[in-house]
């Protein structure tokens, strides 16, 4: 009993180290050089963001790009209201959350099962099995939407959100992703737990997968932000507008024939920024540690 | 993070996660759609949901004289019309075709070469209500939707490419009116005016890079065209049936053909020539790909003079809040000739269908007065009746000469955009090259981009 | 596995007998495990992509326009693909593309991660690594639109700001250089956040002690650089430029939404042409054998990758 308390121990501390920041005084470019070059690299980034920001606030005649003020002239909601009565927002969103939370979803928890088993599990066939799982990550959607639309249509799913959410859960990127996770955890805690007469499901269970969550949440961010912006598969897949996604909302604005009106367009790319916004703020430290942690093993 | 609480916040997590999916159950199905699997007559149009709803008073008056016909109306986005017929396409392989689709002239060919169902013996079972429809739809627009001598649809909206003007530019510039009559002479005066009487930063002349609307009026008007255009035989069922007394009728034919590239043509030189000094002196925007979105706010807001645009943009020249008199339309000028580029729309019967004579029942109801007037509230389209484009259409929102529009068809003359079976090909081997061409150094460059055109094109017809 | 040493002792003997039931059993209950756990991303990818791949394949060597019945033409579409200029160019340009995108990309990730990891407040340093990150976030689509405003050549701001210092309205549209640099830059806007985190990492896990030695050495900035902080970093070099190398090679979001490939050709991809003769021009056979000739380019330069990663990455 002691010895598998203390593995736990030792794995979960070594599991959840961040990775320390040395501060590395050896490459001194001139503090100054440096600032500027981050704040330029900053203005860049952040300038077109704030650009549409502002312009999706100006009353519609001031939406024109040749005036470089940032801050508009008036804040007028307008452009807000627009999108929300040009398409059903309540419903875009409804989609978009059903869609990417059940691809979230459904990829953390296969990319769990299949990773421990590709990282811990020995079985004959192993290597060559998780080496076709990765060489369809280099496969073209584009190659295999056409049948994979046909085999929707052969199981009655066509033009439901189902047919956006069942093909997005098995994913090659989360296993070799949550593979490399469960590689990074001794091999100790299995042994510990086998001599302590547990099975694989209890060693799975109750050591590795609660060690796992961090990688998990991983591959869970990685996919809302994959399927929350995802455009091509929704575009060949839906065909109502009932079924419709946030982006290809979004490219409704624009009108049929690229009619619409900047500043609303540019409104409902804010509206649809927001929740990304939001998993951002709440992940991005998850992701950079996890994404750090595994780059390098 | 202690166990339990981590189980406390996964089984929180677990539970909301099942009763978002729960409560959801048939919008993953999809099975909340309303009339969804429904035994109905399916109409696909091209647009929203909410053009789909504005379509309802036309579903109620239809279902008035035929109660026993369920419509149901499906919206099917696109941003052009090559993106909605691969949307039908993709209902066709989905296996849920509709039975009635709109489709305009870039499709109309390619739906009547695979999808559609010719409207011969219907038009001639109605003979006296189609009798009624004919005597007010002028002929062009309707030899447009001839196939190999068989019509496949009636038109009920169209557009021609006329010169849309902001008067404000215009009145800066010191400039009048164009006449009716005004030569690609004058054109290049006033183009030159505008420029002078207006503050940077402004265009004399904005286009976009389509195929309606972009580099063909010019080629219109100048008597050619980037394909060939040769006429199918047939057609003297309808012609000598329902325009036996309209002299703008004789001559109609069973259909366009274009079946090889006319690009080495010199009069498309001459076209391309003009477009590329227009170009080059800065008084035409060096065409945008696609887009034309910021077109209307700068249209509206007086930084370009002149731009194409036909009936349909009345509308969205007046949400943007451009007053009756703020602009106003003209012909396109007169070269070789005055002829005008048109597009029209109609309803096809799909081939798939299972209720065709339904499906003619609404086709028919929609060209009917009636019909039109419900389905052309505002003028965001010309209706294909002369009849209906009246001051009544445009009261309030301009322009002051909208007999324009409909004067482009009865004083002109126009034809359809050229659109074989191999559209979508076609339209990306011209769209890719107009740019190069007009933006080319010299008139020997210019020669060099359309012999590229012309390679194209054929490589885009070659194919069956 | 360690054997464990078994002595030839009868007493013993039942007691084996005992623990060889006992590892049959577990590898028995190991076996189902792991069945059942591979099951939905096996099943799954098989019926998803492995299916459909094969499918593809088969599709390439006939004509089909989804409304009427396959017709098989042999090679035709390979013979055909091979000698269409649009699909050569197209090919070209995803080739100079990633050159382009991929190395620009890189760089910029490497510099500002070197930069961020230097010494400064950690308030700053997590101020800076949220600000690169953030682009990342958003879609591809939506980008495309807002940049295609950004950089219009009569009314952007990217025109409104080269015009201040002096430099003439850049058609970026409406020419071929102009169209391909805007591309590369957009894409590198939204894309090089990913490297950028992951070098991060790479650097995070370099330990100081090689530099404190190397300082001592009287090594400089630039030369720790080179000889100390590119070798030790560069298993993440590797992974990043295989990820973005494939992601690039992929490129259609851009192109499709901003230029739709013009002018010109000029940014017409290859995943475009597929795109445009499955789902505008309904060829999806020729369609199938374009995405095949992809694939297999893709393959081969992550081949060639690994490869080279032989002869230059430094495994501690």
């Amino acid at each position: 009993m002691t010895t598998k308390t203390t593995a736990v121990e030792s794995a979960s501390s070594k599991a959840s180290r961040t990775p320390g920041i040395p501060h590395h005084a050896w490459y001194a470019p001139s503090k100054l050089g440096k600032y500027f070059i981050l704040l330029i690299g900053t203005l860049l980034t952040l300038g077109p963001v704030l650009w549409t920001i502002s312009t999706s606030l100006r009353p519609v005649t001031e939406s024109l790009g040749a005036s470089a003020n940032l801050i508009p002239s008036s804040l007028d909601f307008g452009s807000y209201r627009e999108v929300f009565e040009q398409v059903d927002m309540k419903l875009l969103i409804l989609n978009s959350v059903l869609v990417t939370a059940a691809c979230a979803i459904g990829q953390m928890i296969t990319a769990a099962m299949a990773g421990y088993v590709f990282a811990k599990v020995d079985f004959r066939g192993r290597n060559a099995l998780f080496a076709i799982v990765l060489a369809t990550m280099m496969v073209p959607m584009q190659v295999t939407i056409v049948p994979v639309f046909m085999l929707i249509r052969g199981m009655g799913l066509s033009d439901t959100l189902l047919a956006l959410i069942l093909p997005a859960i098995p994913t090659a990127f989360g296993t070799f992703l949550m593979r490399q996770y469960f590689l990074g955890l001794p091999d100790e805690l299995s042994e510990a737990a086998q001599i302590d007469g547990a099975g694989p499901w209890r060693t799975f269970f109750s050591i590795f997968a609660p060690l796992a969550t961090p990688g998990m949440a991983i591959v869970g961010i990685l996919a809302f932000n994959y399927h929350w912006n995802e455009f091509f598969r929704p575009l060949i897949m839906t065909i109502s507008e009932e079924n419709f996604t946030l982006p290809l909302g979004l490219v409704s604005l624009q009108g049929n024939m690229g009619t619409g009106s900047v500043a609303t367009v540019l409104a409902g790319v804010v509206i649809s920024m927001i929740p990304a916004l939001g998993v951002f703020m709440f992940g991005q430290r998850t992701l950079r540690e996890g994404l750090t942690a595994g780059s390098h093993r | 993070m202690s166990d339990l609480s981590r189980r406390a916040v996964l089984g929180a997590g677990g539970l909301a996660a099942a009763g978002l999916f729960g409560a959801n159950i048939p919008r993953l199905f999809a099975t909340d759609i309303p009339g969804r699997g429904d035994d109905a007559l399916t109409v696909a149009i091209l647009g929203t949901n909410q053009d789909a709803e504005a379509r309802q008073n036309l579903v109620t008056a239809f279902r008035q004289i035929h109660p026993d016909i369920k419509v149901r109306i499906q919206a099917v986005q696109g941003q052009d019309w090559s993106n909605f017929f691969a949307k039908i396409l993709t209902m066709v392989a989905a296996g849920t075709p509709p039975d009635v689709c709109v489709v305009a002239t870039e499709g109309a060919q390619l739906f009547a070469d695979r999808l559609a169902e010719p409207l011969d013996t219907y038009v001639q079972r109605d003979k006296d209500v189609m009798q009624d429809y004919f005597d007010d739809v002028h002929p062009s627009l309707v030899e447009a939707f001839m196939y190999k001598g068989n019509l496949y649809q009636l038109p009920i909206d169209f557009n021609a490419a006329n010169i849309y003007y902001n008067t404000g530019t215009f009145e800066k510039a010191g400039v009048d009116r164009p006449a009716d009559t005004w030569t690609t002479d004058d054109f290049l005066r006033i183009a030159r005016q505008l420029r002078q009487g207006n503050d940077a930063p402004f265009v004399p002349f904005y286009w976009t890079n389509r195929l309606w609307g972009g580099c063909v009026p010019w080629l219109y008007i100048n008597d050619t065209s980037f394909l060939k255009e040769t006429k199918a035989a047939g057609g003297d069922w309808l012609w000598s049936t329902f325009y036996a007394d309209d002299p703008a009728a004789a001559g109609r034919s069973g259909g366009y053909l274009w079946e090889e590239s006319n690009a080495l043509d010199p009069k498309v030189e001459e076209s391309f020539e003009f477009l590329r000094t227009l170009v080059s002196e800065g008084l035409g925007t060096s065409p945008a790909q696609g887009g034309g979105n910021e077109l209307v706010a700068q249209f509206a807001g007086g930084s370009i003079g002149m731009t194409p645009a036909g009936g349909f943009w009345v509308q969205g020249l007046s949400e943007a809040g451009m007053k009756e008199n703020d602009f106003d339309v003209q012909f396109f000028p007169k070269w070789a000739s005055q002829h005008h580029q048109l597009g029209a729309a109609g309803y096809a019967i799909m081939r798939t269908s299972k209720r065709k004579d339904e499906a003619w029942e609404w086709v028919k109801f929609c060209t009917s007065r009636e019909g039109m007037h419900l389905a052309f509230p505002t003028p965001n389209t010309t209706p294909t009746r002369r009849s209906m484009c009246n001051a009544q259409l445009y009261a309030g929102k301009g322009p002051q000469h909208w007999q324009v529009f409909y004067d482009t068809l009865d004083k002109v003359g126009a034809s359809p955009i050229p659109a074989p079976p191999q559209q979508a090909a076609v339209d990306t081997a011209l769209i890719k090259n107009v740019l190069g061409a007009v933006t080319a150094g010299s008139r020997q460059g210019l020669r060099g981009n359309l012999q590229t055109l012309d390679r194209d094109l054929t490589l885009a017809l070659g194919r069956s | 596995m360690s054997a464990a040493p078994v002595e030839p002792v009868m007493s013993q003997a039942i007691e084996l007998d005992q623990a060889e039931q006992d590892t049959r059993r577990r590898r028995k209950q190991s076996r189902w495990f792991a069945t059942l756990f591979l099951a939905p991303t096996v099943i799954g990818i098989g019926l998803f992509t492995v299916i459909p791949i094969i499918a593809s394949f088969v599709l390439a060597f006939f004509e089909w326009d989804i409304i009427s019945n396959p017709k098989f033409v042999g090679l035709a579409n390979f013979t055909d693909i091979a000698t269409d200029p649009t699909v050569r160019v197209s090919f070209l340009n995803t080739i100079l593309f990633v050159i382009a995108a991929v190395t620009l990309q890189l760089a910029v990730a490497l510099g500002l991660a070197v930069l961020v990891q230097s010494k400064m407040p950690n308030f700053m340093r997590s101020f800076f690594r949220s600000v690169f990150f953030f682009p990342l976030i958003l879609s591809a689509a939506s980008v495309s639109i807002m940049m295609s405003y950004l950089f219009n050549q009569n009314f952007g701001l990217v025109n409104h700001f080269l015009g201040k210092v002096g430099i003439p309205a850049v058609p970026w549209l409406n020419s071929e250089t102009g169209a391909i640099v805007m591309i590369v830059l957009v894409y590198v806007w939204q894309n090089f956040g990913f490297s950028f985190l992951l070098f991060l990492g790479g650097l995070a896990s370099v330990p100081k002690e090689v530099y404190e030695a190397s300082s001592m050495d009287g090594a400089s900035g630039w030369r720790q650089f080179w000889q100390i902080t590119l070798p030790l970093i560069s298993p993440t070099m590797l992974v990043a430029s295989v990820m973005a190398i494939i992601a690039a090679l992929q490129i259609f979001d851009q192109p499709y939404v901003i230029t739709r490939g013009g002018p010109g050709d000029a940014t017409r991809t290859a995943v475009m042409v597929i795109y445009e003769s499955a789902f505008q021009q309904l060829r999806f056979g020729r369609a199938s054998a374009i995405g095949i000739v992809l694939t297999v380019l893709i393959m081969l330069v992550t081949a060639l990758q690994f490869r080279l990663s032989r002869r230059f990455v430094f495994y501690s």
